[in-house]
């Protein structure tokens, strides 16, 4: 799936001679931060829907990348995957700690999106139903949905953010796929 | 409750937000404090530091600088007082000999 998280294998590469500058001197690391801020932000803001809650967590996320770079692997997939990684850890240790509402951003788009893959048709019903459904789903189930329908990631790059194989996470994101369609089929004939 | 609060169409965060919040300065330093504690670190790297102790330092040595002269000085004035008055008794002593 190409989308705006995709990278040309020479970027990847050039990213890799970057990492390997910060990792023998941790301040060429500014030059990865001022790279993914944007992007890591937006990531965590989806998530938390305040700016200095997302502000904090993105410090505290650049740190922990910081200080875990001499460990980091490469794998042939961007950087960003490994840093969205540790941002969303982040972000489920604030929920764990503050026992807030999970914030979920989603386009109406996105909904129609889920609506077709589970083979209905888009109606405003449908739409409601959807909602309803998701809020069924658990805080692991959600990350699924929002990494693969809410950002339209590859498979590969939503393993790598939860740290599973690819094959791992087609597997559960179908799954989840097909609870909501069997809610969705039974409420439908209802 | 579902536990998710579901926000539909988002306005993205704002720009100067944004700005406000990023601060590779405050991540680095965080960073230097965490990988190397105070109590391993030379105090010279810390300028704001050494040069307020030192300055600390420099008033404390010219405080008891102070204090010492004054302390001369009135010990001073108390030999001058003892020996004026073990004078003055020697010509009194004197004078009711005579």
């Amino acid at each position: 799936m190409l989308n705006q998280h995709h990278k040309t294998k020479e970027q990847i590469l050039s990213e890799n001679q970057l990492i390997e500058e910060a990792r023998k001197d941790p301040a060429r690391f500014g030059l990865l931060y001022e790279k993914y801020y944007r992007q890591i932000f937006v990531f965590v803001f989806r998530r938390t829907g305040d700016e200095d809650i997302a502000g904090d967590i993105v410090s505290d996320a650049f740190l922990k990348a910081m200080v875990a770079l001499p460990k980091y692997e490469f794998k042939g997939l961007p950087f960003s995957s490994w840093l969205f990684r540790i941002a969303l850890n982040e972000v489920n240790m604030f929920y764990r700690k503050d026992k807030r509402e999970r914030n979920v951003s989603l386009e109406q788009s996105d909904l129609k999106n889920i609506i077709t893959e589970a083979g209905e048709e888009n109606t405003a019903e449908a739409d409601r139903m959807v909602m309803q459904l998701l809020s069924s789903l658990t805080a692991e189930e959600m990350q699924f949905i929002e990494l693969r329908f809410f950002e339209k990631r590859a498979f590969a790059e939503v393993a790598e953010i939860l740290g599973i194989t690819e094959n791992n996470a087609k597997v559960r994101t179908y799954r989840i796929l097909d609870k909501l369609k069997v809610l969705l089929n039974k409420n439908s004939t209802n | 409750m579902s536990g998710f609060k579901f926000n539909i169409d988002p306005a993205p965060p704002k720009e100067e937000k944004i700005a406000e919040h990023r601060n590779f300065g405050k991540v680095m330093h965080n960073y230097q404090r965490m990988t190397n504690p105070l109590y391993r670190t030379p105090l010279y790297r810390y300028r704001r530091v050494f040069l307020s102790l030192i300055l600390v330092l420099l008033v404390a040595w010219l405080i008891s600088e102070y204090g010492n002269e004054e302390q001369k000085e009135k010990q001073q004035q108390t030999a001058d007082s003892i020996r004026k008055a073990d004078s003055l008794n020697k010509i009194l002593n004197d004078k009711s000999k005579r």
